[in-house]
């Protein structure tokens, strides 16, 4: 809208191909919210097999994205990122979508079996499903954003619809309380980073990124109203996935929810959360503070103790818990964390993504995605029946002993995937650390760096719990009898994550070189303050010692 | 080669000297003159297919890794080994002839297996290069010929040996097997020092997990953890040199060394420390893989493995890794002549000490394993007196009479439930379907014994001949003669009292191979005779079969002929001698003389080198090359007289002198009473294990509690402390998630206001 606004005519429509895949995740959407009216019963069940569809259409569509070697993209933050970051949103909402299979109107669908006559009033099939993909849409709409007006909406679009999913995920007065209580919180999160884009508006005259990087990179100091604004903007996004302070919601909402509605929260909102994260901190660029190769010291601090604070916290609270879906609600909360490394780490040097923190992240979100989902899609597969002869979730940690051994592609999964999570060599998982590492130990972060390392340790030991408890703890007789749900393709999902975490091990170095790619700065980045146009070094380059130098030329030049 | 030297510092001006001196042809020249075997190598010229020969090891030990993943139950693995190492020796052969024969040097390339640049922002720096290549010259062919050859046949007698543990234990022996003979060729062949590296500690491996094949006997597996811990030692020595062998040279494969040795000697000057230092190094690898004083005791427990393992491994090959190490680096070696004097002497000096201890055993295998001690030491000490031919043949003679002789003691073992004190066997010539084994073993005695005319005497007799010759070694000639004159004697003390004498023994207490006992039985009660008594009456002794005869037989045959190859190539001291002269192991010495023309050219040599009159040395006045052949004779004779005086039986026609009338006891008891203090301390090895124990293990031990101590209740409690710190955080958080939707919300702003704070505070 506003960008198309910003644009001259004929661009809207050279514009409008950016947002292909959208359309197809909107036009399914249209589709899958008529088919769950249906009074057929095979009509209502298409509507999950539509969604898959139109994700596939997506994520085709997302590959054929522009990239950075559009020229009408040369302007902007992240040139690169629609196609890589588009795909993996659509294959990550692939993979999510059989865990989502089931949440919804088991019990109404029962009864209509037996012969009641069918309400669509009282359906919900194809309103949960079309939620499902708005909210993606509003995923993928943060990433072709260049506007915080457009951030503004993408971000709601991709919240709004997963307040009702929670909401209702399940017939129980829990998930009632846990939308509440997200969707309040999550309006106040939204409120702060509001007033934050209010005050960077009101400082620079404009909401187009682009436009205030190029103000930015042209004045030598920053206004504390716009730091200010920024500060708030980020810390208000950061309730997107999750980061300390914003993260108290996270236990109660993945507890409330279904176990497949929370995966999905797991996923969605925090890929969503640090996509406009990494665009907003690309916007400040990592030219400041005393070495002239960070960030503004003051988005340092607050994405350094946010970062230090939301691994620590995670995990240590995830050490406590009994319930496997609290536990990895923090787990969750830890690795948003992680990801918060790679943002103070920044791009790294010129053309190598092993370097770059960007390219950490978002590889990161990839690995934390699949195995993330995979985890919480094994324990959806689960169920267990009560004494009172109910079937209910499996949410305590001993409900899983010995589930390897009962349902072995189930436990396997899981055990797979949360030593992934732990980053256990040589899984996915491993390797999305080892980036960080390595980005956030050449940006000099090394105290960060201890911290990381010591809350990957902290870590090991209630992943290893997960692990240890279906391997091979006894199950007691008298303890609930272990089922599996009424929903066999969730199963699908849990395999898949497991597989894939295992499988795109092979793939590490092209997938990061493809976030690295997507994370490349746009051609305004270079810019370093205070040096003169001849001596503005090439696109890019951030090597310190090169900095160092031209530092070091321009204080000489000066007297 | 001059580049090479630039690179290091050190030896920069050495090299700056060759230049000087000679100029570069001149250098180079004399580099050619000196390593003619060098000269005509061209790196990465040679037969692809000599590869093969390490790598059919390699590939048997897959097949015998996935027989025993898939629980293959037959001797299937056994003839796999026997195949593929069969086919390695048979591509040995072919090497023979396409290498030694000619003379030639050849560098095979495998692949590129380690290439680190040291300097990589710098345009031909120094680099870490190890190939997967071989160096084959004809000091590699004679190892390899004996290596593959001598595996072969030992996997065929252990095929038979190991039947009673067909199954998953065979699977892994052979296992292990193929590997050992994989590590070995990759020991040998390697082009670098490191491919040496890699087959020493995969000898090392192979031999403690052989040892240790019967790993629920407490002995077995206390044996390999030694052997593994003595030669840890060593190798530290080794690969320390090996490190600085690559810091002063700049190069760890061999060509390269070698070039920059040539010029080094032929440019004179003084080195330095390090490079002097390099030899001392290696040769503490050796002394550990060698089994040399003071690194030694590990090798006569080693013989808790299979005997086949034994013979391999602790005789004819692993053993004499030490001395190859040393005789392919002799041109480091002859860098600094100290180095030389030091494995002259731990050479003669273990030799006689091996010797006393082996004339007080009882075990035979034991007394097998001191004398394969005390044997090594005379290779060293012929490496030590510049008779690197005369060590070589030694270790070719050594080679086939050791492993002829450690069979014979399995087969005994192997038919007597494991017995193997001489006290309780005797005149297992007498008994039915043993001959060929007593035959054998015969031949195994006389050439260890240094009988006369036997190989064992020949190529004992090169190095006795040298250590007189050369001068100041005298004293060091006299020792080997006694040893020699101690060495007959155990040796005839086994053969008198376990293979003549009256037909008696008392079974050991492994009982295996029920059903072969069943076909043994009529045979067997013949031989029972007065002490076979208990135990005895349901065990019959079983005489080999086929495989093990037959390996037997050609070993015994092996180790008459090998005499032949003296007569060979009569110029350099026969076919070994020819093979080392071709290869880099060969240095001139200055007192070997062929003929009365040669002497002089060499006194004068040595005149020169030395810088002092030195003549070569006498035996009693006459030239030791001719004088010992009668001397060492008429010891050795000696020794045999008295062993069969004190040890032999009566009958015979009183062809034999000695009184011995059953199996324990003789007049050697008698003797022992008036030797009573010596021989107990014989016995008990000299106390060397109790000493190293008191030395090394009790000290060790303290530390160690003290360390423990310290873990336990320092380290520990820190760790332990840390530990319960994330769960005191955690609940110290926990009341902060109350469920309540306003205190969440206070919290997200108190959080942001923090942050605000931190910032004001920070900044």
């Amino acid at each position: 809208m506003t960008l198309a606004l910003a644009a001259g005519g004929s661009e809207i429509i050279e514009r409008l191909h950016y947002l292909h895949p959208e359309m197809a995740l909107f036009a399914a959407t249209c589709v899958v919210m008529v088919l769950g009216l249906s009074k057929s019963l095979a009509a209502r069940k298409s509507a999950a097999i539509v969604t898959g569809l139109g994700l596939i259409a997506a994520a085709w569509l997302s590959l054929r994205s522009p990239g950075a070697e559009t020229e009408a993209l040369k302007e902007a933050i992240l040139p690169g990122v629609m196609p890589y970051a588009k795909t993996l949103i659509a294959v990550m909402g692939l993979l999510a979508l059989p865990m989502l299979t089931g949440v919804v109107d088991r019990a109404y669908e029962r009864d209509v079996a037996r012969g009641r006559a069918f309400d669509p009033l009282r359906a919900t099939r194809g309103e949960f499903y079309a939620f499902f993909l708005f909210s993606l849409t509003g995923v993928m709409l943060c990433v072709t954003a260049d506007d915080l007006i457009w951030i503004f909406l993408a971000l709601e679009l991709t919240s709004l619809p997963t307040y009702i999913m929670v909401a209702m995920s399940s017939g129980r007065l829990r998930a009632q309380e846990a939308a509440v209580k997200y969707f309040f919180l999550g309006a106040f999160s939204a409120a702060i980073f509001l007033y934050g884009f209010a005050l960077i508006y009101g400082v620079m005259g404009t909401t187009s990124l682009p436009e205030i990087r190029n103000a930015l990179a042209q004045s030598d100091e920053l206004n504390p109203m716009l730091l200010l604004g920024f500060i708030l903007a980020i810390v208000g996004v950061s309730f997107k996935i999750a980061a300390v302070p914003m993260h108290f919601y996270t236990p109660d909402v993945y507890q409330g929810a279904a176990t497949s509605v929370a995966g999905y929260l797991a996923f969605a909102p925090k890929a969503a959360g640090i996509l406009v994260l990494i665009m907003l901190v690309s916007v400040l660029g990592w030219t400041h503070g005393a070495t002239g190769i960070t960030l503004p010291a003051e988005i340092r601090v607050t994405l350094w103790v946010m970062a230090a604070l939301t691994m620590t916290v995670g995990n240590v609270l995830a050490l406590l818990q009994d319930n496997v879906k609290r536990m990895l609600a923090y787990s969750s909360v830890a690795h948003s964390g992680y990801m918060l490394v790679g943002l103070i780490a920044g791009p790294g040097r010129e053309g190598d993504a092993a370097t770059s923190g960007l390219a950490a992240a978002l590889f990161y979100l990839l690995s934390y995605s699949v195995m993330t989902l995979g985890a919480f899609a094994a324990i959806a597969s689960l169920e267990k029946r009560t004494i009172k002869g109910e079937m209910v979730e499996v949410e305590l940690l001993s409900d899983l002993n010995s589930v390897c051994r009962t349902y072995p592609a189930v436990g396997w999964s899981l055990v797979v995937c949360a030593l992934s999570l732990l980053g256990m060599p040589p899984l996915f998982g491993f390797f999305g650390k080892l980036a960080l590492f390595t980005s956030a130990w050449e940006a000099n972060e090394k105290i960060l760096v201890v911290v990381l390392a010591i809350n990957s340790a902290v870590a090991a030991f209630y992943y290893l719990r997960i692990a240890a408890a279906a391997l091979f703890e006894e199950r007691d007789e008298f303890e609930d009898r272990l089922a599996l749900g009424p929903a066999p393709w969730r199963r699908l999902t849990a395999v898949a994550g497991a597989a894939g975490v295992v499988g795109l091990a092979l793939f590490v170095s092209p997938l990061l070189r493809g976030s690295g790619d997507a994370t490349q700065l746009g051609s305004q980045q270079t810019f370093i303050a205070g040096v003169d146009a001849e001596n503005r070094p090439a696109q890019g380059i951030v090597n310190p010692s090169i900095a160092a130098t031209i530092r070091a030329d321009a204080e000489r030049e000066q007297p | 080669m001059l580049e090479l030297l630039s690179n290091i510092p050190e030896l920069a001006t050495l090299a700056s000297h060759a230049t000087h001196g000679h100029g570069a042809e001149g250098a180079a020249a004399g580099a050619a003159e000196a390593a003619h075997a060098v000269g005509a190598a061209i790196a990465g010229s040679g037969n692809k297919l000599f590869l093969l020969i390490p790598l059919l090891p390699l590939l048997s030990m897959a097949l015998c890794g996935l027989y025993w993943a898939f629980g293959v139950k037959s001797k299937l693995p056994a003839w796999t080994t026997v195949g593929l190492l069969g086919a390695s020796f048979g591509l040995t052969i072919l090497a023979y002839f396409e290498i030694a024969a000619p003379g030639v040097t050849q560098i095979v390339h495998g692949f590129r297996w380690i290439g680190i640049d040291l300097s990589p922002h710098q345009e031909g720096g120094l680099e870490l290069i190890a190939n997967f290549g071989l160096y084959l010259d004809s000091l590699t062919i004679l190892w390899m010929l004996f290596v593959t050859g001598l595996a072969t046949l030992i996997a065929l007698y252990a095929s038979e040996y190991m039947a009673h543990d067909v199954g998953p234990g065979y699977c892994r022996f052979f296992f292990a097997f193929s590997l050992f003979v994989f590590a070995m060729s990759a020991l040998v062949m390697g082009d670098n020092l490191l491919m040496l590296y890699l087959g020493w500690e995969g000898v090392g491996l192979c031999s403690y997990l052989l040892i240790g094949y019967f790993f629920t006997k407490p002995s077995a597996v206390a044996a390999a953890k030694k052997a593994f811990i003595m030669n840890r030692i060593g190798d530290l020595g080794l690969a320390i040199g090996i490190m600085m062998t690559f810091v002063q040279f700049g190069t760890i494969e061999y060509a390269g060394i070698f070039e920059q040795v040539d010029a080094i000697r032929a440019s004179g000057g003084e080195l330095p420390f390090a490079v002097k230092a390099i030899p001392l190094l290696l040769m503490v690898g050796a002394f550990g893989k060698s089994a040399q004083l003071p690194l030694y005791t590990w090798l006569p427990d080693a013989m808790e493995g299979p005997t086949p393992v034994s013979a391999l491994i602790h005789a004819a090959t692993m053993v004499t890794a030490g001395v190859y190490l040393i005789a392919r680096t002799y041109p480091l070696y002859t860098l600094n002549p100290t180095a030389l004097v030091i494995v002259a002497w731990v050479g003669g000096l273990t030799a006689l000490l091996a010797a006393t201890i082996g004339m007080a055993q009882y075990d035979i295998k034991r007394i097998m394993a001191y004398s394969t001690v005390s044997q090594l030491g005379y290779m060293f000490l012929g490496l030590g007196v510049l008779s690197s031919a005369g060590a070589a043949f030694h270790v070719f003679t050594h080679a086939f009479f050791k492993a002829t002789l450690f069979l014979c003691c399995g087969a005994v073992m192997h038919g007597f439930a494991g017995q193997l004190d001489l006290r309780k066997l005797s005149g297992v010539w007498g008994m039915k379907g043993w001959r060929i084994v007593s035959v054998a073993m015969l031949i195994g005695c006389l050439n260890l014994a240094g009988f006369p005319l036997t190989a064992g005497y020949f190529s004992k007799d090169m190095i006795l001949a040298e250590a007189f010759v050369t001068p100041g070694f005298a004293v060091l000639g006299w020792i080997a003669l006694i040893t020699a004159g101690l060495t007959a004697y155990y040796t005839f003390r086994v053969w008198f009292r376990v293979f003549m004498g009256p037909g008696e023994f008392e079974p050991g207490d492994e009982h295996h191979g029920d059903a072969e006992d069943e076909m043994t039985a009529e045979d067997g009660h013949d031989n029972h005779a007065g002490h076979g008594g208990h135990g005895g009456s349901s065990f019959h002794p079983h005489p080999p079969k086929w495989a093990i005869n037959t390996v037997l037989a050609i070993l015994a045959v092996g180790s008459l002929a090998v005499v032949g190859v003296y007569f060979i190539d009569t110029e350099h001291h026969g076919w070994v001698g020819g093979l080392v002269h071709d290869s880099t192991a060969h240095y001139e010495s200055p007192f070997v003389h062929h003929g009365a023309a040669a002497h002089e050219i060499a006194g004068a040599h040595g005149a020169e080198a030395s810088g002092a009159e030195l003549a070569p040395g006498t035996f009693l006045g006459f030239d030791p090359h001719e004088a010992l052949f009668f001397a060492s004779g008429i010891i050795g004779a000696i020794g045999i007289l008295i062993a069969a005086f004190l040890h032999g039986p009566t009958g015979f026609g009183g062809l034999f002198i000695g009184a011995r009338t059953e199996a324990a006891t003789s007049r050697a008891d008698g003797l022992k009473r008036t030797f009573a203090p010596v021989g107990k301390w014989a016995e008990r090895k000299w106390y060397v294990d109790e000493l190293y124990d008191f030395l090394f293990r009790i000290p060790l031990w303290v530390l160690a509690h003290i360390c423990y101590l310290f873990d336990r209740f320092i380290i520990d409690g820190i760790v332990d402390g840390l530990a319960k710190t994330p769960r005191g955080v955690g609940s110290g958080l926990r009341p902060s998630q109350n469920g309540l939707l306003q205190s969440y919300a206070v919290g997200m702003a108190g959080g942001l206001a923090f942050i605000l704070l931190v910032i004001w505070v920070v900044l």
